[in-house]
Formats: C-alpha cells, structure tokens, sequence
C-alpha cells in the first residue's frame, strides 16, 4: 500500500483561540513495502502526520492517498467510511503500553481483529501468533494485562496492532524506555514483519536504528519535509544541515577513511558489520 | 472535547483581570443574589432582568470574554430550555389569568410562558457570570482565593490548605486528563473502536476500553504525584507562603462597592414593591435589545476571527 501526502497543511485549534500549524504544505511519499524512518526534533510534527495517514486526523488542507482510500480536507473526494482504513494501516501510539484493557493479555490483543469483524475463536488464534511473535509466552496469555511489566506490556499493544494484520504498521517511538536488548528484539521483529511484506513507519529519534533498518528516511523540521530520501545520502551530506546526530556507524566509518580504509557503504548497517569488514580487510591486506 | 473547555481562563491583560480574585468570588456571590431576588410583577422582573443583562454585558467587554463561547453556553442548554418551557406550559400555575393561545383543549397561560423565560433568563445571567470569572480569573488565583475564605475554619481544625492543594491539583490535572482522553481515544480508534456510531453494546464496549486505561493511568499519575512531592520535602502542616501574594487595591474596593449596591438596590426594589408603571412592551424591548446587542458582538468577535485567518 502506497502513502502519499499531497500538499497537506494542518492546523491545532481552529474553534479555539490558539491556532498553530503544524505541517506545512508537506508533500511526500512513503513507498509500499519500504522501511521509511520519520525523524525530527521534538514538535516538528512528525505525530500529527503519522495521525493523517488513518484519518485520525483529516488535513486542513491538501489530501493524503493510501491506496484506495482518500483522506482529503475536501468532503466530496474524502472516503466516506474510513474505519476500514484503519484496519490497512495500523497505528501504534506512543506509551501504547496505557491503552490495555481487556481482562487477559489474549482478549486484548484480540480486541482489534473483533472489531474488524473476525469471529472470537479466529481472533484468539491470530492474538496467540501475534503475541509469540513479539516474544510474550504461552504463560502470559491468561494473565491480566496489568500484571505485566511496562515494557511486555508494549510488547501486547504493539501485537494488538499486528493482530489486525495491517498492511502498514506506523510506529511512534516504540524503543523509548526500553533496555538495549529489548530494543534490539523489538527492532529485529520489525525488520522481520517488513521483510514479510509489511510497510514499516518508524518515528524515531534513535539515528543508529536508522542507519541500521531504514530503507527511506523523512526528516521533518517545523512542519515542513526537509529531506526524503536514503539513509546513507542523509548521513554522508552534512547532517548539522538538519541538527541530527550523527550515527555511530557513521562516525567510525568517516574516522577510518580518514585512515585510508575503503568500505561498501551499503553492506554495513551496524557496527558489527563493520567490525567484520575491518577484520576481512586487514587479512586480504596481509 | 471542546465544550469541556468552554470557561477556560484566558490570558488577557483587562481590568477585570487585574482585581483581586477574592473580590471577584464575592462579588459573582453578590451578583448571583441581584439575579435571584424576585419581584411582584413581573415588569420589574423582566426590567431588572434587563438592566442586570446590560450589567453582565458591560463586564463581559471589558473582561474581553468572547461573546461566541457565551452564546455556545446558551446552545448547551437547549436541553434545560425545551424541558422547562414544556413543563411549565403543562403545569397550570395558580395565579394564572390570561390565556396566551390554545392548542387544542390546553390553555397556554402568559403567566407560564414568562415563568420559564423568568428561569431561562436567571440560567444564562448566571452562566455567563460564572464563565466572566472563570476565564478572567486564574485557577489558580481562585484556589488562593478559596484557602483564604476558610481561613476562619481553622480554628476548628479544618483543613484548609490541604483542601486547597487538592482543588488546586485537580484543576492543575484537567486539562492533562483531557490529553489522555484525547490520546486513548485515537490509540482505540486505531483498534478500530467506534465512538460515535455503532450498537449501543458496542457503544457501550468502546467506552469501556476508555475509562479502564484512563483509570489506571490517573491512579499511576496520582501516585507518581504524590512521591515526587513527597521527594521534594512536601509537608501539609508545614507553614507555607505563596509566590503571589493577594492584594487588595482600590480598584477591587470600587468594584465591591459597585456589586453590594446592585444587589442592595434590588433588595430594596423587592422589599418596597417598587414598581414601574409601564406598558408590558418596554420590558420586552429591554431585553430585545439587550440580545441583539449579544448576538452582534457575537457575530463581530467570530467575524473578527475569520478576518485575522
């Protein structure tokens, strides 16, 4: 499913007497089956655009297409029922672990795939796969979700989402809080969902998962798109021009070139990628 | 969500602003008997109707108040409205002389019809006094105002200041609770809830997977809240001073004075019944006049707005 923004602004507070824009005339794509990274700095609007792609909000002005469905500020082009939208593109919110609710871990996951008209025992079966897949045993169906830990409590939201079976999962900050191992797990588990045809929008502020996963980068400064493109062309030009830290990987790699050393910039996508690199190097070189 | 707003302080720099909050409490008390007192006919009473609603008026421009969040407060209450005119108009009242007009077999009696104007009236008068101080008064400074009220209580051990923080917190908590709302409500619509079609167990369903989360997210707050105060040394019995002091300025005694003789003068009227002899159009005219006058600063704020889009 492909995204598209077309000339979208956005205004908070139009009935109230505090009007601000935030988005400015953005006009962008995010491409089907893409990894695509949203980053920016803290307010440059990066949660109101994730929000316009499943008709939470409707632009003030300019129209977003996906796929068939049309979120557009014009009432006559806009898709009357935007409720099946919501099922094609899954949105999984910021602190999602505070949306639980449901007695057990399993209905909750269920809850979303019962709202799309899929029968119980169905749902619970699909709750159950999505539940594994994000790394929450057997033993924790049963349980309340509120018995859970803030981050397996993440885990069960960001499954409730995938139990819809989206073909878009949009993510907003999903690795903040977590320990490096579970953003870890948690990033391989959305590699794996994008390699199974899954659209991937990851906001994040994290620039070492973006070099790492993203196949498409968005930046966003004060409303407007700044750059869209690949990740290494990001970080190759000059980053200060977007005042975004500079990845890790990055960082050696310049330091090495600097020291005569060569690198495919397209193999290495983590520092451990790079440490292999290196040692493959030295012992051609010898 | 926007209706829950309506009232909410708005940072203006008036004269109404700037008094005392504590005069502004007393004075809202003052006003609210001036609306409340009663007269023998009900000339008088749609007179001083008038005459308060011109009041109100004047407080409202100069307290810089949008005319448009006044008149929002009427269209909530059309509910109140068609319930008491209804039953009102279906309850004979004693006095009752002339019938206005009939349907059918029932008699629709002035008397009726003016009764529930009467209350309409008083409903809105308040209203929009209560939304004056609110938006022109800190919540805050109200809560100041309100721990200095019960200073007397004190002596019997009441707790005031304690009283005082709770109000002042739970202010404090309302617009941020209205966030969470905001934000469970697109997280479960992105689960695809519906609130506002569907079966009423549906319906019923998608407020459930509101109010849980909401619930533990207040208590986790709440409790956040409480060791943060406690970390920073917060004792309830402690003597504390404020940041602002309240003062009490020449501007608030005039202000005082101003609100007691309104209401002193319509004791006064009640008590003597004091009556103008006039034809029953005058009254109406007043009070035609003084709607006309809201709706056109209503309609001149929202034009306003539009102009500076």
């Amino acid at each position: 499913m492909k995204l598209k923004f077309n000339h979208v602004d956005f205004f908070y507070g139009t009935k109230a007497p505090y009007l601000f824009q935030a988005l400015n005339d953005i006009d962008c794509e995010i491409k089907e089956k893409s990894f695509t990274c949203i980053v920016g700095h803290t307010g440059c609007g990066k949660s109101t655009l994730i929000q316009q792609l499943n008709g939470l909000l409707i632009p003030s002005k300019g129209s977003v297409f996906a796929g068939d469905f049309v979120v557009s500020s014009n009432k006559k082009e806009r898709t009357k029922k935007l409720k099946p939208l919501r099922q094609k593109v899954g949105i999984v919110f910021q602190f999602s672990e505070y949306q639980l609710f449901e007695n057990t871990v399993e209905e909750d996951v269920a809850f979303g795939p019962m709202n799309f008209g899929v029968k119980k025992e169905e749902a619970l079966k699909i709750a159950h796969e999505s539940l594994l897949k994000v790394g929450i045993g057997e033993s924790f169906f049963k349980k309340s979700p509120f018995d859970l830990s803030g981050g397996e409590r993440r885990r069960v939201a960001i499954a409730g989402i995938m139990a819809m079976q989206p073909e878009v999962i949009v993510l907003d900050e999903p690795t903040v809080g977590l320990d490096p191992r579970g953003v870890k797990e948690m990033m391989l588990l959305f590699k794996q969902l994008h390699e199974q045809g899954t659209t991937v929008v990851l906001v994040t502020h994290d620039m070492n998962l973006v070099y790492g996963y993203a196949s498409d980068v968005i930046v966003m400064d004060h409303g407007k798109v700044v750059y869209q493109g690949g990740p290494h062309e990001l970080f190759n030009r000059s980053v200060d021009e977007y005042s975004l830290e500079t990845p890790l990987v990055t960082k050696l790699i310049q330091g090495l070139e600097n020291k005569g050393y060569k690198f495919d910039l397209q193999k290495i996508a983590f520092i451990d990628d790079l440490v292999d690199e290196i040692v493959k190097q030295r012992r051609t070189s010898k | 969500m926007s209706n829950i707003t309506l009232g909410r302080y708005v940072p203006r720099d008036t004269f109404i602003h700037s008094l005392d909050p504590r005069v502004k409490i007393i004075s809202l008390i003052l006003l609210m008997v001036a609306i409340f007192i009663s007269y023998s006919t009900w000339e008088m009473t749609f007179i001083m109707a008038g005459i308060l609603g011109l009041f109100i008026f004047l407080l409202a421009l100069i307290s810089n108040t949008s005319f448009r969040l006044l008149f929002k407060s009427l269209r909530a209450m059309w509910f109140l409205i068609i319930f008491l005119l209804l039953i009102n108009i279906l309850i004979k009242p004693n006095n009752a002389e002339i019938i206005a007009f009939s349907i059918g077999s029932l008699d629709i009696y002035w008397e009726s019809i003016f009764q529930s104007l009467k209350i309409i009236i008083r409903l809105f008068l308040m209203v929009s006094l209560t939304m004056i101080l609110t938006t022109s008064t800190k919540p805050l400074d109200l809560t100041y105002a309100l721990e200095w009220f019960m200073k007397p209580l004190k002596v019997i051990k009441f707790p005031t200041h304690e009283i005082a923080m709770t109000i002042s917190i739970a202010l404090r908590f309302i617009p941020t609770l209205l966030n969470e709302v905001e934000r469970i409500m697109k997280a479960q619509t992105s689960r695809g809830v519906d609130f506002k079609h569907g079966k009423i167990s549906s319906r019923f369903k998608a407020i459930i997977s509101l109010i849980i989360p909401l619930f533990i997210a207040s208590f986790q707050r709440a409790e956040e809240l409480a060791d943060s105060m406690e970390a920073r040394g917060y004792d309830p019995k402690a003597k504390r001073t404020t940041y602002h002091k309240l003062r009490f300025s020449v501007n608030d005694l005039f202000v005082f004075i101003l609100c007691g003789a309104f209401m002193a003068a319509t004791i006064v009227f009640s008590v003597m019944n004091f009556t103008i002899k006039t034809p029953l159009f005058v009254p109406w005219l007043v009070i035609g006049c003084c709607l006309v006058l809201f709706y056109l600063f209503g309609l001149g704020a929202a034009n306003a707005r539009r102009y500076k889009k």
